[in-house]
């Protein structure tokens, strides 16, 4: 009995010992994968790394479902590609939109930050950036790639101190689409323009009003579940009377005006639209690949290549009608300001130079190199650079060489580094909510611009 | 006369309670750990300014300022107010809900009444994700099946925005929520109905007591730790209502809870100065309400 009890006992107390060292510590340098000598970090240094500590042999890289990057599949290859150039192993993670910045947050916030991540200027820019967790990224900007990189993606990605925090990758503008079967079908396709894709709001209201008196339901919803895809909502609403959203120096909130509260009371207004509050953005591009919405408003060249990312088929439903992408719609003679998508990669200041100088090399080798064609080919975007190192960044899929040219040039400022943004986004929704549930409109707009305004400073 | 039990030894009875704490160590190590440090960090934190950015914003203590700025929250006062809601409507329902099947079905034969365990308890054992996204594409506005069937019948005329409405929200979460709640009730009900003294039962019916009078006179005091524990845990979980709320409305409609906020608070809002700590402080007043509740009802669970 009582060796039983003294193995019990030992037992019990390895496995708190066991328990214990499990639940803490990081993986130590001998712990990590072997590298493979003949393609070490040392060789492969001179060429792709500026001058400076010995890089990592690990790297973490954590990937929001930007466009194609979204899919392990597309990238693995160039991933592994990269690991069989550099000797630097990448752990990858995809993360979703849902929680992403939470698990993001909360790796900040333990001190296990990944050493690169791709997202948007509004995150690595304007948040994290901002508060000190990122690198500056100003010493791999030299003045070829400040010819070669879009001025407007470059200013994206860098801080009013001048601070680079993104190195832009890809770029996209934001747009809208309709279900060109079904308006066909209610006889208004004489307000869709194929060859310009521009449309006006009368022209928009009248294919609306055709679309739900030949199908009734809602023809399409101003979604406002939460923030997901929000940037079609923005669009939608501040084009309608060609107004801003933020000021120029994007340090405060413009919403309460008369062309957002117009806009905003039109629509409600509106039989066809509903202000739907259980649909966020990916939940209203199902609905339109399904056939159920007649019109989206979170649109991009990725979904036109492959909507709902459903493997169907480039600009088809899931019932196969036709999906023609279109500009949002504004007032006769004013030219649209579609939304602007600008993404790319960060490093986290993990205060290891080693990591950082392993992660300068993975974005040197994604953003700048000869596999930058690639990297962007895999987003479905457009990159973000016309050249990187004497390779010309040109993309050949048709599709979206006729959406570079139709909708790139209406591409409106990147205003989603606006101070306080994420507070901004939470009082939109529950705005549109709010509009949407009947409240008065005036006073609902300057309630919620009130309180993004306080929660920006 | 028997011989009374030899006392044990000092010696004996210390190596047993050695062994006893030995064995209570790793639940306390993980209890001490896991629960009760972050519970007092957290009340630390409530304190404070604390704030993902503490690079650029170091943390600093604050007083009761998180405490005072909540009450005139309206975003926290509105979560506050749908949380007892759902307190107060889900916590008698799952108890008055669990109590009536378990009398009807704890005499029943064995295989119905496993089969009838089995039905109630699935939806505590399937994953709350799958279950939200099931009563995700019931609840849908355009193509759910309670839309469908409501509008085929002619009870509405148009679709229902269950989730969008705030008239609807709400009460569509309840819902769900007491179907995941009731199972374990359930199962624990029939088996205190099973463990009541059936001479008592026996011996109040010879004396002409009612159906009613037995149950409320004899079952049903027998039946008060079962009851009291039901009543503290769905009191727990209705306050704590969160991954619900998360994967169907977050937050949106009228829906949001003091759980949602807190989250929400800490992980999305986090440009907001002093943003841990604001949640934090939600934290503990969330868990002083808890434990108000919790200690009134062992309170009445012993006055009965």
């Amino acid at each position: 009995m009582k060796t039983i009890r003294k193995v019990l006992a030992l037992v019990l107390a390895l496995c708190i010992v066991l328990a214990l060292a499990a639940c803490g510590g990081k993986p130590t340098e001998e712990s990590k994968a072997p590298v493979d000598p003949t393609k070490g970090p040392d060789a492969t240094q001179t060429e792709q790394q500026p001058e400076g500590p010995a890089a990592a042999s690990e790297i973490s890289v954590w990937v929001y479902p930007v466009g194609g990057w979204g899919e392990e599949s597309k990238v693995k290859p160039l991933i592994d590609k990269f690991t069989a150039d550099t000797g630097i192993k990448v752990n990858m993670e995809w993360l979703s939109y849902e929680g992403g910045d939470d698990k993001v947050n909360a790796a900040i916030t333990g001190g296990n930050a990944p050493d690169v991540i791709m997202e948007g200027p509004e995150r690595l820019v304007a948040n994290w950036g901002v508060n000190g967790h990122m690198v500056d990224l100003a010493d791999m900007i030299d003045d070829t790639d400040r010819q070669e990189i879009l001025p407007a993606a470059l200013a994206a990605g860098t801080s009013t101190d001048g601070k680079v925090y993104l190195y832009p990758m890809f770029n996209v503008a934001h747009c809208m689409a309709v279900n060109y079967t079904a308006v066909k079908e209610a006889g208004a396709e004489a307000n869709i323009d194929l060859e310009t894709r521009l449309w006006t709001v009368e022209q928009f209201d009248a294919t609306v009003k055709a679309l739900y008196e030949k199908f009734g339901g809602t023809v399409a919803a101003v979604y406002c579940k939460g923030q997901g895809g929000d940037q079609g909502t923005r669009e939608l609403i501040r084009n309608r009377y060609g107004t801003k959203l933020t000021n120029a120096e994007h340090t405060a909130y413009t919403w309460n005006t008369p062309e957002v509260i117009n806009a905003l009371t039109d629509l409600k207004n509106m039989d066809g639209i509903a202000f739907d509050a259980s649909l966020a953005g990916g939940d209203e591009i199902a609905k339109f690949y399904q056939g159920v919405l007649k019109m989206a408003f979170c649109w991009n060249a990725a979904q036109q290549l492959d909507p709902n990312a459903a493997g169907t088929g480039e600009g088809k439903t899931l019932s196969g009608d036709e999906i023609v992408y279109m500009t949002f719609p504004t007032q006769e003679g004013k030219a649209p300001e579609e939304g602007s998508g600008v993404w790319g990669l960060g490093i986290f200041d993990s205060g290891d130079e080693g990591r950082i100088a392993a992660a300068k090399q993975f974005i040197k080798y994604m953003c700048d190199s000869e596999h930058c064609a690639e990297a962007g080919d895999i987003s479905n975007f457009f990159s973000c650079r016309s050249m990187a190192e004497g390779t010309e960044i040109k993309s050949n899929n048709p599709l979206l060489v006729e959406y570079y040219s139709k909708m790139m040039p209406y591409m409106g400022e990147y205003y989603q580094i606006t101070t306080g943004w994420a507070g901004a986004r939470t009082e939109w929704w529950n705005m549109l909510q709010e509009v949407g549930a009947g409240n008065d409109i005036a006073e609902t707009v300057a309630a919620h611009e009130a309180a993004a305004n306080a929660a920006a400073g | 006369m028997a011989n009374p039990a030899k006392p044990m030894s000092r010696a004996l009875q210390r190596r047993e309670d050695v062994a006893g704490y030995l064995f209570m160590l790793p639940s306390l190590i993980f209890f001490v750990g896991f629960v009760v440090i972050p519970m007092f960090i957290c009340i630390g934190y409530s304190f404070t300014d604390a704030n993902m950015n503490s690079k650029t914003n170091p943390t600093t203590f604050i007083a009761l300022q998180n405490f005072i700025k909540l009450w005139g929250d309206k975003t926290f006062l509105a979560a506050l107010r749908n949380t007892f809601v759902i307190v107060l409507v889900s916590v008698p329902a799952v108890c008055a809900f669990s109590l009536w099947v378990s009398s009807v079905i704890y005499k029943l034969h064995s295989a119905a009444l496993s089969a009838f365990r089995c039905i109630f308890y699935l939806p505590v054992v399937t994953g709350s994700v799958a279950v939200t996204v099931v009563w995700k594409w019931m609840y849908d506005n355009y193509n759910g099946i309670f839309n469908y069937v409501l509008t085929k019948t002619g009870l509405i005329e148009q679709n229902i925005n269950w989730l969008g409405d705030e008239k609807f929200a709400l009460w569509c979460i309840i819902l769900i929520l007491f179907t995941t709640s009731v199972g374990q009730p359930i199962v624990l009900y029939v088996s205190a109905l099973g463990n009541v003294d059936q001479t008592l039962i026996e011996a109040a019916q010879v004396d002409g007591a009612t159906d009613f009078q037995v149950f409320w006179k004899v079952k049903w005091p027998q039946m008060m730790p079962t009851t009291l524990y039901i009543l503290v845990i769905t009191t727990i979980n209705s306050f704590q209502c969160f991954a619900l709320i998360q994967l169907l409305t977050e937050g949106g409609s009228g829906t949001n809870t003091v759980m949602f906020y807190i989250y929400r608070t800490a992980f999305k809002l986090t440009e907001q100065q002093g943003h841990f700590g604001y949640a934090n402080a939600m934290g503990v007043v969330l868990a002083i309400f808890i434990g108000i509740l919790s200690a009134i009802q062992f309170k009445l669970g012993k006055e009965k």
